[in-house]
């Protein structure tokens, strides 16, 4: 065999699957065929994801503190994974105005990021819906917001997470001396007399991306794999 | 007759001195760099792994958080050990494959200075909070064409010595090196590009990431540490290979399932259904490449028993290759869509998976490698037999826990994930035992490079033997196979012979 020969054969090899499993669906997939919402009314509106927040920093400061090696951003389908039975995971089970609202992963979820922040490993929880659940769950009637610096502050402060292994992120938050009022933001820890713990830029960025992680908003049918009755509930 | 054989004999030792003579710098530089970035790997593994179950450990310090460590630790593992010993080989290798001295020695080396100087820029990028948080693309996105230069500045001389080789039978090792200098740039323009200038859907872009680490081990470790296997044990037993056409098939099954493989790691997520069941499919046929090259190199090693006990060489490279074939079958275990697949997407098996390619089967291997070039560059003998021994042993303690890592603990935690009316505290549990165990590896490992570490940057120093003789693992002082030992400076072409 000739080196040309050699040449050729391995880039035939290689060059059919690096076509037909990166570069065609990457190109296929840069600009997403836009999905009709059925309204009922005969307009021809156009499933537009919402998502507010500071994604593209927030995205930053996920990213390069690791959160992806031990938080998935992924729920499922069934046939792939058990996801979708989780009661807070692709949505709340029982959410008091829809219903349940779980559903998976789409297409469309990762609006505003670069690089989806699949995950390594789950050695904690999917955070798809972290924004929802927090809102609805962990910091009902509060201020998710505080909820969450509490929690990047300290994750083992509540008794019931002191089992957690998530490490503290005391490195995005300052210690400053108090003047005149104190910070809506400030923690509630234990700082000497006259000082308060506040989040840094990055930790809000952390923060406001964290609560736009709501990935459970009503979709149209055709990306709705729900069985028929519980998208019947949903229905507003 | 026998006296032109014999100046024959004579050309080609010298021939042979002259190319290792050459080589000796850019070849040392690479392998004591790498084996430094190795420690600097080792260490940042026992931080990060020991902060899994222990997240107290050095808590509160943003660079040695445990999302930075984690990174810094599998990167440096990446790009400062594999890399880089993979360069010392590959050069070394195909110089004397192709029968000449290597001409740009001074390039190679200042090209491994800029390599090790983007790595070092990329690892401190990481630890200060500037990584991008793609999975084994965590370098800072200035430092990819920084590796891509010097990689080019490595490998291409090696290219143009086979172009202006002499004529000759092409060694199955040259198609192995050569392939794996090949795909890696077009792996790695393909990843970087793709993901760093040319922004595409999200999920796609993670499926890009998938494959390209996939990619890194099949297409590059792989071929690497099997070309240096089919090159090791017939040069270090005297044997041909045991079957040439199934060492031929070995490669072109590699070549022709590996480049699908990997975007299994994103089953369910919004990207064409097919991808992750051919990315399933192809890793799961890893086995057909990984068995045939290790039947044929085991085959031809197995000849001779006593000799792979005695010669640090083949005993590293055997492990290795006991290791590839742990490795296939994890692959096909882990992989299973619909079975195991679904417990092992997200679960520690991934790390342990990455960790038995990369040490467990491509690092013995490099390790077999280096125990054969280092004297042979240095014209120095290996110190201390046991330094080596405790070498060989500690490593495979350490990834005979990886295996089970690999294998059980990703299952185990996979289980706890997937029992959905469980609480998540139950899969945290679950977890938590091989956590502990991965530490224990980390452990091992750098107990066992300490001993490796030492050795070599004696040997870099060349104070190494000044002997004749290979070291062999045999204890006592009974008499060598190769006659009385000599002092290698004042032995001239006997020694040479020799080597």
């Amino acid at each position: 065999m000739s080196f040309r020969t050699f040449i050729l054969c391995l880039s035939a090899s290689f060059g059919v699957a690096w076509l037909a499993i990166v570069i065609v669906p990457y190109f296929k997939m840069r600009m997403l065929e836009p999905v009709a919402v059925e309204d009922g009314d005969g307009t021809n509106a156009v499933y537009i994801p919402k998502r507010a927040g500071r994604i593209a920093d927030g995205a930053e400061v996920y990213a390069a503190n690791g959160c992806y090696q031990c938080h998935s951003q992924l729920i499922r389908p069934t046939y792939a994974g058990n996801d979708m039975f989780r009661p807070d995971w692709g949505g709340i089970a029982g959410d008091e105005d829809r219903g349940d609202t779980r559903r998976e992963t789409n297409a469309f979820d990762f609006q505003g990021e670069k690089f989806a922040p699949i995950g390594v490993s789950r050695l904690g929880t999917d955070l798809s819906n972290l924004g929802r659940r927090v809102e609805a769950i962990y910091a009902k009637g509060g201020d998710p917001k505080k909820w969450l610096y509490a929690h990047l502050y300290n994750p083992r402060w509540r008794p019931e997470r002191r089992e957690s292994t998530c490490p503290s992120f005391r490195f995005l938050f300052d210690v400053v001396e108090v003047k005149g009022n104190p910070s809506e933001d400030g923690l509630d820890f234990p700082v000497n007399e006259g000082m308060e713990i506040v989040p840094k830029p990055e930790a809000r960025a952390l923060v406001s991306y964290l609560l736009s992680l709501k990935k459970d908003q009503p979709v149209p049918s055709s990306l709705n794999f729900a069985p028929p009755t519980a998208a019947a509930t949903a229905a507003p | 007759m026998s006296s032109e054989v014999s100046q024959n004999l004579e050309q080609d030792a010298v021939l042979r001195a002259s190319i290792d003579r050459s080589l000796r710098h850019p070849v040392m530089f690479f392998l004591t760099s790498g084996a430094a970035w190795l420690a600097v790997s080792i260490i940042l593994g026992v931080i990060s792994s020991a902060k899994v179950h222990s997240p107290g450990f050095l808590d509160g310090c943003g660079w040695l958080t445990y999302g930075r460590t984690q990174a810094a630790h599998v990167n440096a593992l990446i790009y400062g050990w594999g890399f880089q010993a993979a360069f010392g080989v590959i050069v070394w290798m195909l110089s004397r494959l192709s029968r000449q001295e290597c001409r740009a020695s001074g390039i190679i080396l200042t090209a491994g200075h800029v390599w090790n100087f983007g790595v070092s820029i990329g690892i401190l990028g990481i630890l200060a909070g500037y990584g991008t948080g793609m999975p084994w693309m965590e370098f800072p996105s200035f430092c990819w064409p920084v590796l891509l230069l010097s990689y080019f500045a490595i490998v291409v001389w090696s290219l143009v010595q086979f172009k202006v080789r002499p004529e000759g039978h092409v060694y199955i090792s040259q198609w192995y090196l050569m392939a794996a200098m090949i795909w890696f740039p077009w792996v790695f323009i393909t990843a970087n590009v793709l993901l760093h200038v040319i922004p595409g859907n999200p999920v796609m872009a993670a499926g890009i990431n998938a494959w390209y680490k996939s990619s890194l081990i099949f297409l590059f470790f792989t071929p690497v540490a099997l070309g240096t296997a089919f090159y090791l044990v017939p040069k270090v037993s005297g044997r041909p290979i045991f079957s040439y056409s199934l060492a031929q098939f070995g490669f072109w099954a590699l070549a022709v399932i590996m480049p699908w493989a990997g975007m299994q790691k994103l089953t369910g997520a919004p990207i064409p259904y097919f991808i992750p069941y051919l990315g399933a499919a192809a890793t799961i046929m890893f086995f057909v490449p990984a068995f045939s090259a290790a039947v044929n190199i085991l085959r031809t090693a197995i000849a001779d028993p006593e000799l792979v006990n005695h010669s640090p060489t083949l005993r590293f490279t055997m492990a290795g290759v006991i290791g590839l074939i742990v490795m296939a079958v994890a692959a096909v275990f882990l992989n299973i869509p619909g079975k195991t697949l679904e417990f092992t997407q997200f679960s520690m098996s991934g790390y342990g998976f990455e960790i038995l390619a990369i040490y467990g089967f491509f690092s013995f291997v490099m390790f077999g490698a280096i125990y054969f070039i280092v004297p042979r560059v240095t014209r120095r003998e290996w110190l201390s037999r046991r330094l080596i021994k405790w070498h060989f042993f500690l490593s495979v303690y350490g990834i005979v826990f990886i295996a089970v890592i690999a294998i059980f603990g990703g299952v185990q935690q996979g289980i706890g994930q997937e029992a959905f009316d469980q609480p998540w505290s139950e899969a945290a549990q679950r977890a938590f035992p091989y956590a502990v165990f991965i530490t224990f590896v980390w452990f091992f490992i750098m107990l066992s490079n300490v001993f490796f570490f030492l050795h070599l940057t004696v040997m870099w120093l060349r104070l190494g033997r000044r002997s004749t003789h290979p070291t062999l693992l045999v204890s006592g002082h009974h008499g060598s196979p190769h006659g009385e030992d000599g002092d290698i400076d004042d032995a001239g072409s006997i020694a040479a012979s020799a080597h």
